[in-house]
């Protein structure tokens, strides 16, 4: 089945099975492996990417988006924050307080922050923590997280 | 863990202190330090990252003895194919292990390179200069002639083993060590452009899936593949009670698995005994009990518990006839290449292992399950072949870490000082392997059984239980379920002598480093000061391979019994500091995922096989968790050789919290995790 796929700005087309889920077709097909696989349910955050479709961008788990939905609106990965060689002021945020170890679930942190700040442009400690819980980290970088997103927002 | 099993077990030698098998690795300085070309330097490290920060501050090692900017050292770690023979990263020591050793590779390359160039421009050492990849004769003013590195290495090839005694910089020189330095790979996270080892992909590539048999040593009667098989876009195959499926794309290798029909046979039941080892055997500890004036018996249960990485297990593998390239996210590359040459019957030189990052695993990947399974399927499918584990899979097959049952009875004489320590450390096998030698067990199933403190006279045992449920490392080994006893039991034994818990510690700490912690740890934490009803605060040290860490934690109590985690101080000295924030972060995040193992974490098993299958039976602390501040005060000695920070944040954390909540509402909680249904009970008025 042929998908056309808004991603990072360009389009891209890919012929995968009906269903196949955004992750995949991300990490095997477009060769953007910068969404994580880390359970397949939508309980962990490490593959989430920002979804458009129209009303702002919204924090999504590609894990649980079939192809066939994803077609219907504006991805953005992890790999399209950065313009050039210019960071996204969430991803220079991260690299400045160190705030990762693995980095495994970083991409999902970033996307999260990203979305959060983008209706939200002046957290609260408890709207970021509400924003950033469903990304689960086992290196346990929250309070450095949780400092890297106030800092994004200035 | 049945008392009963131990009591019919058999005995065994007394473990010999100091006999960890450690023998001499050679350090040759032309395997460690590469002069390139363009100034910049290459050097080589067994040790593998995965999220420690050792990549940085090795370079920041070199740099500092060559006279480097930090950006100028490239690291490569842990390919078999480029690096040094290395054991394995475990027990926090790659700092104090290969970190002194490329120390003093680079300094010793450094002082060949000075003789050298005053040999060829004909100027006394003592006039040369050498900085930023060049010697230069520092009593020319303009126009030095400056030698490269690289030119005073080639001719001829720097070479040899390194000495011990070379002369190191000393600390009150150094411009690198000691000053934080964000990670080397941290532009490459943020951007997603980091390759873990999922992110792996070879030309003509499969997806592979091993058929995992239902428990360990189960042999396959029969296979029904006939839907797998029809299948558009794959393969079944099977070697013996190996079988497992290919497939062109991730889902359907996933689906073909599904449609498989195995029948497999019942392992018999190991005839395995509990391993008793003696660790400390004092004459006179029944006398010295009978006249201790307080005597506190306690037992401590910790339950078996997930690594839980973030990243189930994935490998890639390329087996060809004759040779075969693993990437891997091992913690033992060389361990593993030998596993896996003799799987493939290859010669070990056949097989490279390739490390690349894994998620954060904790000590889970000591043991190599999906670098075996896709040198299996590779072998068996001739083509490349990427294995990525499910999330229910990680749970259900990857090793736990083992539980425990701490029995003590300790007595405190009218003075107030400690008499007798009787101590029986009930646990399973820690570590891969060996776990059970008894010239090993006691430095990893008995990690940290031996407090820290004058105790008087000492039983100290340790029995390791069989157990139907695989275990394996997991970050700190047994010292995270001894030092919750042992640091538990200090407050237990304070309140029972009418002491508070840091006069009754300090009273009984003799190795001043263990005393700057703790006072340090006191004092910013104002330990000790009035806190209001429902509040409150505990403490907990350890010395941990090297590193004095001691923790205070702040817990409030809800009306329900639950506890939370609010806030949290750490004073550390792990001898000369490398990176200072690579130190805090370590710290900071051993701490979180201590507190999560402690309040929250419990894997489902029954019979030996695990129940637990996902996030949402195995609750882990999110960021609603995590405590408003971790304050983390680095108080290394720059006298002192460095020693590791990565599993050290994490020991003293359970009875920190355990100590906190018994100051907050009386509740002394004796068995993890700590929830509000524990706390309920255990306080005095419910």
């Amino acid at each position: 089945m042929k998908y056309r796929l808004r991603v990072n700005g360009g389009t891209r087309d890919v012929d995968v099975p009906r269903g196949t889920q955004l992750l995949e077709v991300l990490r095997d097909d477009l060769g953007l492996t910068g969404a994580r696989y880390g359970c397949g349910r939508g309980q962990c955050g490490a593959c989430f990417v920002l979804a458009d479709s129209g009303r702002g961008p919204r924090a999504v788990a590609s894990c649980l988006m079939a192809v066939d939905q994803a077609a219907t609106v504006e991805i953005t990965t992890v790999e399209g924050l950065a313009h050039d060689s210019e960071l996204h002021p969430v991803q220079k945020a991260f690299a400045a307080e160190d705030a990762m170890q693995c980095g495994y679930c970083t991409s999902g942190m970033v996307i999260s922050a990203v979305a959060l700040l983008a209706s939200s442009p002046k957290p609260s400690d408890a709207e970021i923590r509400d924003a950033l819980a469903p990304n689960l980290c086992r290196c346990g970088v929250y309070t450095r997280a949780i400092r890297a997103v106030k800092r994004a927002a200035g | 863990m049945s008392r009963e099993v131990s009591e019919r077990a058999a005995r065994v030698a007394p473990a010999s202190r100091g006999s960890a098998p450690d023998a001499p690795i050679p350090n040759l300085v032309e395997q460690r330090i590469r002069f390139e070309p363009d100034g910049s330097v290459t050097a080589f490290s067994g040790k593998i990252e995965f999220g420690q920060g050792i990549r940085t501050a090795f370079a920041q090692i070199v740099a500092e003895e060559l006279r480097l900017d930090p950006e100028r050292v490239r690291m490569v770690m842990g390919d078999t194919a480029q690096v040094p023979f290395d054991r394995g990263t475990f027990g926090s020591r790659s700092i104090a292990q290969d970190g002194d050793a490329l120390r003093k590779a680079a300094a010793y390359a450094r002082e060949q390179l000075l003789r050298r160039a005053s040999e060829k421009l004909g100027v006394a050492r003592e006039r040369l200069t050498i900085a930023d990849g060049a010697v230069r004769d520092g009593g020319v003013r303009d126009g030095s002639r400056g030698l490269t590195y690289a030119a005073l290495a080639a001719d001829p090839p720097l070479a040899g083993e390194v000495p011990d005694d070379v002369p190191l910089t000393p600390a009150s020189e150094h411009r690198v060590l000691g000053r934080p330095r964000a990670r080397v790979e941290a532009r490459d996270i943020v951007t997603g452009r980091a390759t873990y080892v999922a992110d792996v992909r070879l030309d003509g590539m499969l997806h592979g899936k091993r058929l995992q048999p239902p428990v360990r040593g189960a042999r396959l009667r029969s296979l029904d593949d006939a839907a797998a098989r029809a299948m558009p876009g794959v393969r079944v195959v099977r070697d013996g009670d190996f079988a497992g499926v290919v497939a062109e794309r991730a889902a359907q290798a996933q689906a073909a698995l599904d449609a498989l029909e195995a029948d497999w046979t019942s392992p018999n039941g190991d005839d395995q005994q509990t391993v008793v080892i003696p660790m400390r055997e004092d004459d006179g500890v029944d006398a010295a009990l009978a006249s201790a004036a307080h005597v506190v018996e306690a037992s401590y249960v910790l339950p078996y518990i997930s690594n839980a990485p973030i990243g189930p297990s994935a490998a890639v593998a390329d087996v060809r006839a004759d040779e075969a390239t693993i990437y891997a996210g091992t913690q033992r590359p060389f361990g593993l290449r030998t596993e896996i040459a003799s799987a493939l019957g290859l010669a070990e030189e056949r097989v490279r292992v390739v490390p690349r990052m894994p998620s954060g695993t904790y000590g889970r990947n000591s043991v190599g399950d999906a670098s075996f399974e896709a040198a299996m399927l590779s072998r068996l499918a001739k083509r490349p072949v990427l294995v990525q584990w499910t999330r229910e899979e990680e749970f259900t097959y990857a090793p736990a870490r083992p539980a425990a049952v701490l029995d003590a009875k300790v007595g405190v004489g009218a003075d107030g000082s400690l008499v007798a320590w009787r101590y029986d450390e009930h646990t399973n096998a820690h570590g891969y392997g060996f776990a059970v030698d008894p010239r090993i067990a006691p430095f990893t199933s008995g990690r940290n059984a031996i407090p820290p403190y004058r105790f008087g006279k000492g039983r100290i045992t340790l029995y390791i239980e069989p157990t139907p449920v695989r275990t394996a490392s997991f970050r700190s080994l047994a010292a995270a379920e001894n030092v919750f006893a042992i640091e538990s039991l200090l407050d237990e034994l304070a309140f029972a002598a009418r002491t508070d818990p840091l006069t009754f510690r300090l009273r009984h700490i003799d190795d001043p480093r263990l005393r700057r912690v703790v006072e340090a740890v006191a004092e910013r934490a104002t330990l000790g000061e009035r806190s209001s009803a429902g509040l409150g605060k505990g403490l907990a040290c350890t010395i941990y391979h090297g590193t004095y860490c001691a923790q205070v934690a702040e817990v409030v109590i809800a009306a329900n019994g639950t506890p939370r985690l609010t806030r949290f101080w750490c004073a550390v000295d792990p001898g000369l500091v490398v990176n200072p924030d690579g130190v805090r972060n370590q710290i900071e995040g051993g701490i979180q995922q201590s507190a999560s193992w402690t309040l929250l974490e419990e894997l489902g098993q029954r019979d030996g096989r695990i129940t637990t299958t996902g996030w949402d039976t195995y609750p882990i602390a999110t960021f609603r968790d995590a405590p408003e501040e971790i304050d983390v005060h680095v108080m290394g000695d720059e006298a002192k050789p460095s020693t590791g920070v990565g599993e050290p944040g994490t020991v003293p954390v359970a009875a920190a919290i355990a100590n906190a909540i018994f100051a907050a509402c009386g509740a002394r909680v004796r068995e993890l995790p700590i929830g509000a249904e524990r706390v309920r009970r255990a306080r005095p008025n419910g």
